[in-house]
């Protein structure tokens, strides 16, 4: 029950009061780009939360069995270099290097994957894929798992669950915050905006509207995990 | 003195690097789909700045439309006729004829014309009269403040009585009079012929609301549109299809002998005839600004 209701908590988290867009700002290139109409919002949406998920699980796998400090992957190879030594194998620095590389090449083989055997899926995603390979909400997403897998004693380590209920709810809070922005910006090709902020400045002011929309969960976590206790 | 922990991040990284370059380098071949040849090299003529601005998504998908789908070649707004050369050259077609846009002002009322005016006072642009209500009964229609005029700098539209009108002989199509109007009566029309029809009215009211205001505005009767499959009616206006609109077939004699007001009007440049028509009449001598007493348009108009 208890680590249900931390799931709970994590995707509400994520996808509504610590919205990787509107909370953190991250994620900002393909929100101003791809928020012009609905549909396409909504399929760069889609991509993110398949990707984020793919993300999120490899550099799952591979923070917590070789890159964290005492990851049983890298102590087993230290062991073997030189035996009987104090030291724990302590590969963290890696982090970002590996993630990045990981993210990139995830999508690549994705790509390939979708490409051969999905073509309509293919189709559709098609343009968002490339895109998304530097994307800084998918590391973003990364780098919060990290934080709770790498370096914290073994009973506060997340398992792959909640890692990947992080990353998929906020590849959800990623669609939602750009499929609404997508939304406002449709009506606003129909505004008489003033001239100097039309384009990327309204977008950014409106945003920026949004983001104090969403201020208003702030708080939502303390009361929602106290009524799940 | 390395240390063994750098050894061991190194070797990590490069074990890494390997089994992914080794897995993408099978799924690239066990994954490959033949595609045609000219599609890549109509993806390689393209910019690849995936703007959307021909209307596909992407540039890779634009380019499947091209060479399979047969789309046209100009499409591509970032890289302008370079491109379309390129990818002309690929396809073997010839760059499709592009027609020059001018600018048609979607009004036909002269101040005479429009009903319901009082006297304006103001500021003597149409920026500032749009911004008050009552100076004229149609809330569509030409001000004839002149705010084209100041923006046109080819002196190619005037204002001939309280109405703009363009002057096809100078008009390049740049559009700048299509910004400045406050009221947005002025469009870029295809001018797919030295004369074009064109709908000289913006007023989307009732025809009841229309002849109150105005003597010669559309009134959405939609008898052009059952003479001429050209034209429709849309929120109450007459429009003219120019996608559609081919000057050698086209037929307007009988829509323009329909048309209960004047709102359908050729305009362009005239023909021999209609200069036969006017040859004789005596035209007025050109009266120069004399700029030791005026300052500037503005202040000569009020």
């Amino acid at each position: 029950m208890e680590y249900l209701s931390s799931i709970i908590l994590i995707a509400i988290s994520a996808a509504l009061i610590n919205n990787f867009v509107l909370y953190y700002f991250v994620g900002i290139c393909p929100f101003l780009g791809v928020s012009r109409r609905v549909d396409m919002a909504f399929g760069m949406g889609c991509a993110v939360t398949f990707v984020i998920s793919i993300a999120a699980f490899l550099s799952w796998v591979l923070t917590a069995f070789v890159l964290r400090p005492g990851a049983p992957l890298a102590s087993w190879v230290w062991q073997r270099l030189s035996p009987g030594s104090e030291g724990v194998a302590d590969l963290s620095i890696l982090n970002y290097l590996v993630y990045i590389f990981v993210i990139a090449s995830s999508v690549q083989f994705v790509e390939m994957y979708l490409r051969k055997f999905y073509p309509p899926l293919y189709k559709s995603f098609g343009i968002y894929l490339p895109l998304i390979t530097t994307n800084c909400a998918i590391l973003f997403a990364c780098l919060e798992i990290m934080k709770h897998v790498s370096g914290v004693p073994a009973a506060e380590m997340w398992d792959l669950g909640r890692a990947l209920a992080l990353a998929f709810f906020g590849g959800v809070g990623f669609t939602l915050a750009i499929v609404l922005m997508a939304g406002m910006r449709e009506d606003l090709e129909l505004c008489d905006v003033p001239r100097a902020l039309r384009g990327p400045a309204i977008a950014l002011i409106v945003s920026g509207i949004l983001a104090m929309a969403f201020m208003g969960f702030t708080g939502v976590d303390r009361n929602l995990a106290a009524l799940l206790r | 003195m390395i240390s063994g922990e750098v050894l061991v991040a190194g070797g990590a990284m490069t074990v890494l690097a390997v089994a992914v370059a080794y897995v993408l380098g099978w799924a690239n071949k066990t994954f490959h789909v033949e595609v045609d040849p000219r599609v890549e090299a109509a993806v390689a003529a393209l910019p690849g700045a995936n703007c959307g601005g021909c209307g596909y998504v992407g540039c890779s998908e634009y380019a499947e439309a091209v060479v399979l789908k047969g789309e046209q070649v100009t499409k591509c707004t970032v890289g302008g006729a370079s491109v379309a050369t390129a990818l002309a050259g690929l396809m073997g077609v010839e760059v499709g004829e592009s027609w020059p846009y001018r600018a048609v002002v979607h009004c036909g009322a002269t101040t005479a014309q429009r009903l319901q005016r009082r006297d304006y006072r103001g500021e003597q642009s149409c920026g500032a009269a749009n911004m008050i209500s009552g100076i004229q009964g149609c809330t569509y229609g030409c001000l004839g403040l002149g705010d084209c005029v100041a923006a046109c700098k080819f002196g190619a539209i005037h204002v001939c009585d309280g109405l703009a009108t363009v002057d096809y002989e100078r008009c390049t199509g740049c559009g700048a009079c299509v910004r400045a109007c406050p009221r947005h009566i002025i469009t870029m029309v295809p001018f797919k012929a030295e004369r074009m029809l064109v709908v000289k009215c913006s007023n989307k009211d009732t025809g009841k609301d229309v002849t109150s205001v105005c003597t010669v505005g559309c009134i959405g009767c939609g008898i052009c549109a059952r003479t001429n499959k050209l034209l429709q009616i849309d929120s109450g206006l007459a429009g003219i299809d120019y996608d559609q609109y081919d000057p050698a077939t086209a037929d307007f004699a009988t829509v323009l002998s329909k048309c209960p007001r004047e709102s359908l009007v050729w305009v362009g440049k005239p023909t021999p005839r209609d200069l036969a028509a006017v040859a004789d009449e005596k035209l007025p001598d050109r009266v120069e600004a004399d700029f030791k007493t005026t300052v500037d348009d503005a202040e000569w108009r009020g």
